[in-house]
Parts: C-alpha cells; structure tokens; sequence
C-alpha cells in the first residue's frame, strides 16, 4: 500500500520532528440539466496523498524554531522525492515551536447516506427526477436547469504522535432554477444546498416554496426605504449565520485562533463579543463539528483532532477561540480544532411571535457577504416582502445596509429550530433595528 | 521548440493520446481528452510567523464524448496511460453517438504548444529566493506607523499545464498566474479593527510584482484614513469608478450575463438584447484570453478553441455572448474559446476570461471637472451577477468624496453599488483613457471558482450607493 510506503519513508528520516500523512479519496456522479434535456453526466474519481512535515530550525537569533513544509503525492508518484521537497521546504521558515496533536478518542458522528455510498450514479438520477417532477407540479413556473453532485469521500489519517484515523462521508449539491415567464417578462430564483444526506433536503418543500418566490417576483414593486424589524428564516438565516464556502463567516473569522494571533479579531475571552449594549436575546454560539449529517461536521479534522462540540460563545461573552494545534500552542489555548457547523440555542419566542406587523421579511440576497473583519455589510436584496396592514407585499432591489455585530446585538430568536447543512439553531431570527436603503 | 515544462507523467502520456482518440472517435464522432496540472505555491509572510505552503493542486485526465444532446464525460485522477485506456473504452460502450455530427467550426485542424513570455520565469527561482523577496518586501512595510498592528504579504504562485487531444486538434499549453498581496491591518485607540491591501499580477513573470515606495506609503496611508472611515448616507450618487471598480460593474453585468450557458438555461435576459441597446454609446465591452499578460489569459480553452477576442458591446450595443461549446452547439451560435472547467474533476462552462471596458478618451482630471459633489470609487472587494433581474451589487472597500472637482480625505466605507444594468450602463458620461486590469476569482454562483481579470478604464456615471 503506498500509505505503508508513505508512512515507512517518513518513519526513516530523522531531520523531521513530526508529520501528518492523509490519503485522501473520493468518487463521485455530476448530472447537469438544462430545460429540455441532460447536459453532462459525470464519474468523478480522485486520489491523492498529503503529506505535512515538521522541522526543527532556528530564528534570526539562533532561537528553536520549527518549519512546515507539505506536499501532494498522487498514485504512481516517487515517495523520497516529494517528501524531499517538503523538508527542504520546512527547513527555510522559523516559525514559534507547535506540536501535533496526540491520539484521543474519536466521536461518532453521522456522515454517511448509506443509499449514496452504495451507488452514488442512481442517487444523483434520481434526484434529478424527483426536482424535474416536483417542479413541474408547480404551476406557472418550469425549471431549466439543475446540477446534483453526490460523492463519497475516505480519509485515512495518520501522525507521528499515534494518531491513525480513518473517515468516511457523503456530500451532496443541488442547484436548481425555477424561470417564469408572462409576455415579455421574464424572473428566476436560484437555490443551491449543500447536504450530506438526501434525507435532508426536503426538496418537495423547497421547491413548492421557491415556486411561490418565483411567481411572486412578477408583482415585485421597488424597494422600501425601511428601517425597523427585519425577519430572516431557513435557508438565508442559515445563510447570515453560517457564511458560505466561498467567502466564509464572520463568526469564524472572528472568533479563530488564528484571526486572534495575526490581530485580526478585537475579541477577547470573557468579554462581551459586542462593541455596544445588547438589546435583544443574549448570543450563545457553538462551533460544532458533531452535527448529524452537518456539511461541516467530520470525526476528526486536518490535523486528526478530534471533532468536539465547543461553547464558543455563552451570552454574549467570548468563551473560547477555534484553535487548531498550531494558534492553540501559540496563545496558550485549548486546541479544538477545525470549527464544524454552526449552532445555536433555541430562542425564547415562538417564531409566530416573532412576524409581527410591520416588518420586512428578505428571501434572498444576491451575496451576503459581510466585511469578515469589521463586519460591515451592504447586500443586495433579490427579494424581500414589506409586510404590514395585513399585506405582503413583494420588492426586489435596494441594499440591507448595517453591521453584523450590531445585528447580533439586536435580535430575537425563534424556539423552533431547523438544520440547514452548516447551521443548526433558531429558523426564524428577528433583526429589531436593519436599515434597508431603495 | 516551446518548453512546456509539462510534468513528467503528463509528458509520458501525451504521446498515447493519438491512439485513445483515435479509438474514441470510432464511437463518437466526438471525442477528446484533456490532460490538465495545476499546482503551484503560496508563501505568506506577517509580523508573526512565515509560511509555506503548497497551492492545493490537482491533477487528472477528462474523457468527452457527444452525442449532440449530452455530454459524457469521465474524470481520472493522474496520467496513468493503462488507466486512460480503460476509462475511454468505458466511456464509450454502450452508447450510440451515430447521429450526431459536429459542425465543421469544431473540426478545424488546430496544433501547437504555447508558453507565456516572461522575463523572471518563477520556475528559474528557488523557494528560498521567492521567500527572501516576501520578507524583503515585509520589512519595507511593516514599520511605517505606529497603528499598523500587522502587516502579511502574499505571494500565489499558479503554474497550469494543459493537453487537448482530438482528431482535429493536438495542443498543449503552459501557463504561470503570480499574485503578489500587500494587507497593512491597523487598530485604532478604540480597538477598532481596519485594513487596505494592494496586490500586483498577471499572466506573467516576477517583472510584474514589484512595489515602488510610493505605493507602499498610500497603502499604509489608506488603511489609517479607514479608522475615521464613515458609512455613506445613502442615494444616487455622480460617481467616478476606478479601473478596478469599472472591471467589476462590466464582469457582473455584461460579463456573467453573457455566458451562453445562461441563455440556454434561461437565466440570461441579454439573450433578448441581441443588437439592442444596453448602454450609452460610450460603452464597449470586451472578453479576451489572448491579451497578452492578463490574469485571466490563456492559449486555448478547456475543449481545445484557440482564444482569441469577443466584443461583447459595442458602442453600446450587445452583440454576442460568451460560449463553451455545449451552448455553442444548443443554440446554433458561432464558438468563442471560454469553455473553461475550474479543474479536471468539474464540467466546463461558458466563462469569463480578462473582461473589460474598452479605453476612452478622458483624463481623470476631466472627468472630476464634471463632478460638483459625488464620490470617487477607489477599491472593489466583491461582486455578485444576476443575469435574469440584470440587478447589479458590487462591493466597494471604501471611496473617498468628491467636491468641486477634486477628491477630499473624507472617506466612506464600505459602499455598496446596486441598481439595473442598463440604466447603471446608459448613466455613463465619460470614460478615461488611463487603462487596466485586475486579477481576480470568479465563480459561477458559488463555485467553479476560475482566475480571471476584469477591468477597463475611470467610468463617470450615476448610481445608487448604500
């Protein structure tokens, strides 16, 4: 096995004072459709080894150091060779002395759609069926295009420090458009959801709901100048919450290890994460890698840490940061690790309490996007209702303008709560005090 | 001879590649194989710590066959000759592709092997070089004020090899993308957090990342101005964008809403315009991957089409979309080579490649001239497109006023442009001579992430700003 040969090479060099090897490997099935046929269907496989090593230096004043180097391996490739690149690489930075992590007992946590693992190619058809049939129940929009991933994903994960784990996990994307057409009028809405499990995307639902947003973009009028209560639920308050893959979130980015040493995060633990007073429900936030099926959720991460459940931060005030080895060495903290999903309490208010008149409920931005250092964010709204006097009225365009954290500091929560892939907590939020600007 | 520089596997294959297309095209009328690399390096340099890292890289073989109605396609890890064999004849058992015949466009007989022009090709520099360059430019940096609490400087080094093999075609390319980024993160007395970043890039060698000390003195002075940054009150505003700003506002608008692929789908209301107008006549557009340098350029694209210019806009009129060639093919329209595949485990779509405004005639100064009270854009951070509503947001880092003529130290950050495309592209009244790109990252919705460039010249125009 070439992991064997991998972890035999690292063994017999002595310059290296610990590394991480992990074989990683996926398969996986891509249907693309557009309105009136198939566009591609994909099998996707994808190995490689990656390798990380750790090196002892010295500083510009002779101090003990150590340096990182790392290195891709695929199948077929000479092992001394790329490991050689990496020491070399490690042997030119001096960084403050970091550990790896040693063995501990790994959680079990929900991965696997057993149906995907088994045959991912029906799954994703299948699922590309059943958005085509669901959607065309929904009268007056017709879908046009679609995009399902499954895959399957392996990790085998081995330290120099004993750790010898080994992950399995599924993950699933679906996008779909929903087009509506009246004369020479055209609108869309756009989803796309990330899960591990087919079970969870109850896509009957989604569907029925994003068809009603379809249709109601017909009658949009031009955006409100508004500032008062602003209501986000499911998908886009999962959304706010969460972040997305592409750009991230302001609670991880803030509330990392890493933000805190390169001076990036004002927080401190123990105090309050606000820079004002809190009006609306306290904060409680946990970075949770042990969600069942969360797209962030794993057994272990990178570094082969185990996943934990972490109280990030306990009403309102810091309570710890998302380190991994290397920031939780540097600043003297516990190492937690990669921080997972999002979660949070449940709120104190039934979410029917919570959508009271007058107030401005948005469906979907263009980009929520926030400034993940200062928070600040101006987002495009692609559909909002202003509702009051018993009407829902529907508008597109015009900005939600404000800052994340002072948000935060001004919210009621819903008591019931929702799983939304990397977020588990309140489906319903009510912003007290947004500005939205037409 | 150009020197690939292909790495070995991928050069031990590339012979095989005549054989296994031969055997496809016995099925399939169509039939290619890309080989595609990506690797590459990001050294990271702050008050702190260093750091060198490998960029993730992949590399793997696609398989295609069409049949006119779909795409088929296998994606392997490696250049493993034996394992490509297999995979073609796989791909293709079983499966009639009689029917279809390809247009003659994609039957043109097309070879070469290309690599970029660079005067400091990074691969003739050691890591240790590229390193002590990084720490070197830091050390310039990072005492400049007393409020600077960080200061990290970035250097992404992405090197791509690509083959395409059809019956028609035997290409190969080399391509070297270098983005060198300067964060200056400063902390007020309050613990106010705030930052500014300049980067330099291109399609090109070292020659391209160096930072004169003027730069460097008005990106520390940029980031200490945003402690006192306010929010802008919000309204339609007389506005100047810079180049960067300018490259933005075009790739949302008539950069993303004329990938074909969108008006296959639908999704694309420019797919009405057709020789319509869309803005002021001042306004051309373009995509290119053949300009020389750009971040966003390449030799030929992912399903083997020669780059080489669209205009998109011209004189304020669309004229056509951006194409990959299952669109190309669906829609019966004319190929353009922006078929482009994030990495060999993704499909390829219609995507953009260095997208621009195209250059005026006016200085900067003239166009102040024309502005009593608006605000001057200095810094895009993020965009986001909607082909269908033609709504546009992009995210400014901050822009500075303008009175009377003349840019102030009042600054506002950050600011958000939205409104409708046409209308934000007709308000244009004056567009700079002073031209440029800038490099970037595009996704299609939130993944597919590819390098590009957008950019152009100043734009003076109206829109809202929040």
């Amino acid at each position: 096995m070439i992991l064997n040969k991998i972890v035999e090479a690292l063994n017999g060099r002595s310059d290296l004072v610990g590394w991480t090897v992990r074989h990683l490997a996926s398969q996986g099935a891509q249907v693309y459709a557009v309105p009136e046929q198939i566009e591609s269907q994909r099998l996707v496989n994808v190995e490689r080894y990656k390798i990380d090593v750790l090196r002892q230096t010295s500083d510009a004043n002779g101090k003990q150091a150590v340096g990182s180097g790392d290195v891709t391996l695929l199948p077929g490739e000479d092992i001394d060779t790329a490991i050689e690149k990496a020491v070399l690489t490690a042997g030119l930075v001096a960084n403050p002395v970091y550990t790896l992590p040693a063995p501990s007992a790994l959680p079990e946590v929900l991965l696997v759609d057993t149906d995907l693992q088994k045959d991912p190619s029906t799954v994703v058809k299948d699922m590309v069926e059943h958005i085509r049939a669901v959607a065309s129940e929904n009268r007056g929009v017709h879908l046009t295009a679609t995009e399902c991933f499954g895959e399957i994903h392996t990790t085998h994960l081995i330290n120099s420090h004993g750790i010898d784990a080994e992950q399995e996990s599924t993950q699933i994307h679906v996008e779909f458009v929903l087009h509506g057409q009246r004369g020479e009028s055209d609108v869309e809405t756009f989803t796309e959801m990330d899960r591990r499990c087919v079970g969870d995307l109850n896509l009957e639902d989604e569907i029925e709901q994003r068809a009603r947003h379809t249709l109601d973009l017909f009658e949009t009028t031009t955006p409100p100048s508004w500032q008062g209560p602003v209501v986000l639920r499911n998908e886009v308050l999962a959304m706010f919450m969460a972040g997305d893959t592409l750009h991230g979130g302001v609670l991880q980015t803030l509330g990392s290890a890493a933000s805190k040493y390169a001076k990036t995060s004002p927080w401190e633990i123990g105090k309050s994460v606000f820079r004002g007073d809190v009006k609306g429900d306290p904060l409680t936030v946990w970075a949770n890698r042990c969600i069942p099926f969360g797209t962030n959720s794993n057994r272990f991460d990178e570094e082969g840490l185990s996943a934990q459940r972490v109280a990030l931060i306990r009403e309102n005030e810091l309570v710890a940061f998302a380190a991994n080895q290397r920031y939780a060495n540097y600043l003297d903290l516990p190492a937690t690790g990669a921080f997972g999903g999002v979660e949070l309490p449940p709120g104190p208010m039934e979410a029917a309490a919570l959508i009271t008149e007058p107030y401005v409920e948005i469906i979907q931005f263009s980009w929520f996007n926030p400034d993940l250092i200062t928070g600040d964010f101006a987002t495009e709204i692609r559909l909002g209702y202003l509702v009051q006097n018993g009407v829902r009225k529907p508008f597109r365009g015009g900005q939600l303008v404000g800052n994340y954290l002072d948000a935060l500091a001004d919210v009621r929560w819903s008591a019931e709560t929702g799983f939304f892939g990397n977020y588990l907590g309140p489906h319903v939020a009510r912003f007290n005090d947004l500005k939205i600007v037409g | 001879m150009t020197d690939l520089k292909l790495p070995p596997a991928m050069a031990g294959l590339r012979p095989a590649l005549g054989e296994i297309v031969t055997q496809g095209h016995e099925q399939a009328p169509y039939f290619a194989v890309l080989l595609s690399s990506k690797h590459g390096l990001i050294i990271t340099i702050d008050n702190r710590e260093e750091r060198v890292i490998e960029r993730p890289p992949s590399a793997g073989t696609v398989l295609s066959a069409f049949d006119g109605q779909t795409i088929y396609e296998r994606a392997v890890s490696g250049f493993d000759r034996g394992e490509v064999q297999k995979t073609a004849r796989e791909l293709v058992r079983g499966r009639s592709f009689a029917k279809y015949t390809p247009p003659a466009e994609y039957e043109s007989q097309r070879s070469g092997d290309f690599a970029p022009s660079m005067q400091i090709d990074p691969a003739d520099l050691s890591i240790r070089e590229k390193l002590d360059r990084c720490r070197e430019l830091h050390g310039r940096i990072k005492g400049r004020d007393p409020r600077i609490v960080n200061v990290q400087v970035r250097y992404i080094e992405a090197g791509e090899h690509a083959v395409f093999a059809s019956h028609s075609a035997d290409l190969a390319q080399r391509l070297q993308r270098l983005n060198l980024f300067v964060l200056v993160i400063v902390a007020g007395e309050d613990g106010q957090v705030q930052y500014d970043w300049r980067s330099k890039s291109g399609g090109a060698g070292w020659e391209v990342l160096n930072f004169t000390d003027e730069e460097i003195q008005s990106l520390v002075d940029s980031a200490v101005a945003l402690l006192g940054a306010e929010r802008i009150e919000p309204g339609e505003y007389q506005l100047i964008a810079a180049p960067g700003v300018s490259g933005t506002i075009c790739h949302e608008s008539f950069g993303h809403g004329v990938e074909t692929d969108m008006f296959l789908k639908q999704r694309a209301r420019a797919a009405h315009f057709i020789d319509r107008t869309v803005g002021s006549p001042l306004v051309s557009i373009f995509d290119d991957p053949s300009q020389p340098g750009g971040f966003g350029s390449y030799f030929f694209d992912d399903e083997g089409r020669l780059a080489a210019p669209t205009q998109i806009v011209e004189e304020g009129v669309f004229r056509r979309g951006i194409t990959d060639l299952y669109s190309a093919t669906a829609l019966h329209i004319p190929r353009s080579a922006n078929g482009r595949r994030q990495d060999y485990s993704r499909k390829a779509y219609a995507r953009m490649s260095n997208t621009y405004f195209g250059a005026g005639t006016s200085s900067l100064d003239e166009m102040l001239a024309q502005v009593e009270h608006g605000i001057y854009l200095d810094k895009w951070s993020s965009g986001m497109e909607d082909p269908q509503g033609w709504g546009i947001q992009v995210t400014c880092h901050y822009g500075h006023e303008i009175k009377g003529g003349r840019i102030t130290d009042r600054v506002f950050a950050p600011i958000g442009i939205s409104g409708y495309v046409p209308d934000v592209l007709q308000s244009i009244t004056a567009v700079g001579r002073e031209w440029r790109l800038e490099a970037g990252n595009c996704g299609k919705g939130h993944k597919e992430i590819v390098p590009v460039a957008s950019g152009g010249p100043h734009l003076l125009l109206k829109a809202r700003l929040g």
